[in-house]
């Protein structure tokens, strides 16, 4: 049996996030592979239904990626999405799903390291939380 | 569905990782993908002519370029399908270089993460709109709210470069502080002498035609947006007619009630119709219509006895209310000073003699309430003169901030006294010492090198106190562990901190212009767009936006001109962005959460209670489509369809 790799959604803003990826590829910095990134102008575009439809469909962990408080290029969309993700949090709970499998944070355009860093914690967390297929395992339930 | 997708080998960075034919056969059988075709350098000249000639001959209808950030090149690579007759939005890029290739050093890995970003935009691209950049007329005439220097200087640029403006000031004379100054720093300017010449093209200068002056006059509503703004302003009547009078002030010295003159912060009198000052521009006196004894039911009309032009006074003038059609508003309405009342140590408005720097200013000035002649209430030539700095600022219980000038004009300050009172005593207190740039030193080094005067430094402004021993006033220091410290001061000036004009809540509620942490407003960023507000077509300048000294505020002034001269060109029309968000109607169900989270007020709500969306103020966020808990608002290009299609494609 191959080993385990978590897929993960990251939804990333365009003007921090995304620019802080593009940093840690042209610092050429290597990272897990795991994350695949949908890019999205403002983090305020993420729909909670955008995580909910990335877990349903196969993702192990979602990851959402925004400016730094005060940052935002939309002014406040960073506030959105951070509220947004506080409930997504806990409705996930609800869920039984265990809500370590979504993370919000704060990259900006020069943080290129501090992307890598995200990216391989999120990604060692969401292996720790196995596949989405043990949702309702007796490790998952504990999580929750 | 015909989609294409072009590889850029970026030389061998992308194809040396991700090996084309390993790349194929993961996307093999993805709906819609026609072929995937190989090129060196897509960005390049040849490789973008290729790229147009190959879409000219394979006639796909959707493009996918697996190459490096669309930060970097989508703009260049939607030109290309545009020359080659395709809507550009139908294009999606795919970051194989910065978010792959780069950084994925395992060949296996990077194929597969690389085909699963290429399933994910082919899907998405299968979903793309066709769009079109929008267009709309817009006004190049312009609204400038406050004839302070930044709004002088602002109008007079506009109106240099052929620009309608309408110059709203609410006094009835322009020219703000400094034209109240006898001298400014750093290098002892006359304050008139460098302004009166500002105000003398506004008035009367080449293009003065092009300038509407508005004194008395405040805004009082404003529609619309950028390029179509509807201001209406009201004018208070100045019962004196502008084009009639000659400033010869006859009507003046016969007015039989007088006030204290708040133009030299009430140290003398004026008359109900009055100039504020001499110089004073327009030269017209206005009629102050709260004293008048005409309003009290009197039948005086000495003034307009003494006119010697007939019809100029004019009583029977009223409100008038103004619209003015513009394309932009520049908001330069200034600041005030941190009340020194609330530091009631400092003994303001106890004892006689202790001043703020903006009454120092008036008692020094030559057209101020003593002529410029510094003496003491009681009448005597002052033997000592405290300046205290840093007056409510640089301290949590006051202002965190420094406002940055009140130590070159303190050092002014004592350039002007020791030049009128030679041998005055004249102490410093101070918390810091600011004085950067390349001629600021000066006035310090004139005052370090004066041996009459002295400089003492405090902690927190609370240890200090101005007290009265014997009728004579001395400032105290008295710092823990430390020898009190007193110092002689037949006079006291203050120097508070530049605050927030009061107008910058309802002027800032009224345009929707943001507030920052200290109440100034906000700019678009501090930085990079310092004289644009975060309200687009509504600009700012001068002391509104914080403290600031003249070189800056006239800086700002022509800064905000400049924005407004290349936002709206004379004879272009204004492109709106079709990355932005739609309503549909049908759906809406007039919730209004949409409106509450749109950061830029882009959204009104019809009578009907549906949501409109202006297209020109969004800027394509999306934040209101992820709220609409109906599903009505469409993000263009970004739509809940798009992105959904390349999550799941992507997961495939």
């Amino acid at each position: 049996m191959t080993p385990f790799e978590p897929k993960i959604v990251g939804f990333l803003c365009n003007w921090c996030s995304y620019a802080g990826a593009d940093k840690a590829g042209m610092s050429q910095t290597p990272y897990p592979p795991n994350v695949r990134i949908v890019r999205v102008m403002c983090s305020g575009r993420v729909d909670p239904q955008f995580v909910l439809h990335a877990l349903e469909n196969g993702a192990d962990g979602v990851l959402v990626l925004a400016c730094h408080p005060g940052d935002c290029h939309y002014k406040e969309g960073n506030y959105r999405a951070s509220q947004r993700h506080r409930m997504m949090a806990r409705y996930l709970t609800q869920l039984g799903i265990a809500p370590e499998r979504c993370r919000f944070d704060y990259v900006s355009a020069s943080e290129g390291e501090r992307f890598v860093q995200v990216v391989t914690e999120f990604t060692e967390a969401v292996r720790k939380c196995g596949p989405m297929t043990a949702v309702g395992s007796a490790e998952e339930t504990q999580a929750v | 569905m015909k989609t294409a997708v072009y590889f850029c080998k970026c030389g061998s960075i992308n194809s040396d990782g991700i090996p084309l034919e390993a790349l194929r056969s993961q996307l093999l059988g993805t709906p819609d993908l026609a072929y995937i075709k190989q090129v060196d350098y897509l960005c390049a000249e040849d490789g973008k002519q290729w790229l147009e000639q190959d879409l000219l001959e394979e006639k796909p209808d959707r493009v996918v370029v697996a190459a490096c950030s669309p930060r970097e090149y989508e703009g260049a690579f939607r030109q290309v399908l545009e020359h080659a007759g395709m809507n550009s939005y139908f294009l999606q890029m795919v970051n194989i270089r910065e978010q792959v290739a780069w950084v994925t050093p395992d060949s296996a890995q990077a194929t597969a993460k690389a085909a699963h970003l290429i399933k994910g935009a082919v899907a998405r691209a299968a979903l793309h709109r066709p769009l079109q950049a929008g267009e709309i007329e817009a006004s190049p005439n312009v609204l400038v709210i406050g004839g302070g220097p930044a709004g002088l200087k602002a109008a007079l640029t506009l109106a240099e470069a052929g620009r309608r403006v309408v110059l709203v000031e609410k006094q009835p004379v322009l020219g703000g502080m400094p034209v109240k100054f006898e001298e400014l720093f750093p290098t002892m300017e006359c304050g008139p002498c460098m302004l009166e010449p500002v105000l003398g093209d506004i008035f009367h200068g080449k293009y003065a035609e092009n300038i509407e002056v508005l004194t008395l006059s405040h805004l009082v509503g404003v529609t619309g947006y950028l390029g179509n703004f509807n201001a209406t302003i009201e004018q208070a009547p100045r019962f004196v007619d502008e084009t009639n009078c000659i400033g010869c002030g006859m009507c003046i010295p016969v007015c039989p009630v007088t006030t204290a003159n708040e133009f030299n912060c009430g140290l003398d009198q004026r008359t109900a119709m009055a100039l504020p000052f001499a110089g004073a521009m327009p030269n017209v006196p206005f009629l102050d219509n709260s004293l008048c004894v005409r309003s009290k039911g009197e039948a005086c009309q000495l003034c307009l006895e003494a006119c010697p032009v007939e019809g100029t006074v004019q009583f029977d003038q009223s409100v008038q209310r103004i619209e003015r059609k513009v394309g932009a508003v520049v908001v330069a309405i200034g600041a005030t000073l941190y009340d020194c009342s609330n530091l009631p140590a400092l003994g303001y408005k106890q004892f006689d003699d202790v001043y703020t720097s903006m009454e120092f200013e008036r008692l020094l000035a030559s057209n101020g309430p003593s002529g410029g002649t510094v003496t003491t209430r009681a009448g005597d030539v002052p033997r000592s003169v405290a300046i205290v700095h840093c007056v409510g600022s640089l301290d949590r219980n006051h202002i965190p901030y420094c406002s940055g000038v009140c130590c070159q004009y303190a050092f002014k300050f004592n350039h002007l006294l020791t030049s009128k009172l030679p041998g005055l005593k004249i102490h410093h207190f101070y918390k810091e010492l600011v004085m950067p740039g390349k001629e600021e030193f000066a006035l310090y080094e004139h005052c370090a090198n004066n041996p009459d005067s002295g400089f003492t430094r405090f902690a927190e402004i609370a240890e200090l106190s101005v007290v009265a021993e014997g009728g004579a006033k001395r400032v105290a220091l008295k710092q823990a562990g430390r020898e009190p410290i007193s110092v002689a001061a037949d006079m006291v000036v203050l120097c508070p901190a530049v605050i927030p004009a009061e107008d910058s809540i309802g002027l800032g509620q009224m345009l929707e212009v943001t507030r920052d942490k200290q109440g100034f407003l906000e700019e678009l960023n501090g930085r990079l767009h310092s004289t644009q507000s975060k309200i687009k077509g509504v600009y700012l300048a001068g002391t509104c936006q914080g403290p600031m000294d003249l070189q800056k505020a006239l800086t700002m002034g022509t800064a905000a001109a400049g924005y407004v001269l290349s936002e709206l060109v004379q004879g272009r029309k204004l492109e709106i962005d079709p990355i932005s968000a739609s309503v549909d109607a049908d759906k809406c169900s007039g919730c209004k959460i949409c409106g509450a989270v749109c950061p830029y007020k882009a959204i009104a709500h019809q009578a009907d209670g549906n949501a409109e969306v202006n297209a020109l103020l969004c800027h394509g966020c999306g934040t209101c489509v992820a709220a609409c808990p109906s599903g009505a608002i469409t993000g263009n290009h970004f739509t809940n369809d798009q992105i959904l299609a390349e999550i799941e494609a992507m997961l495939r």
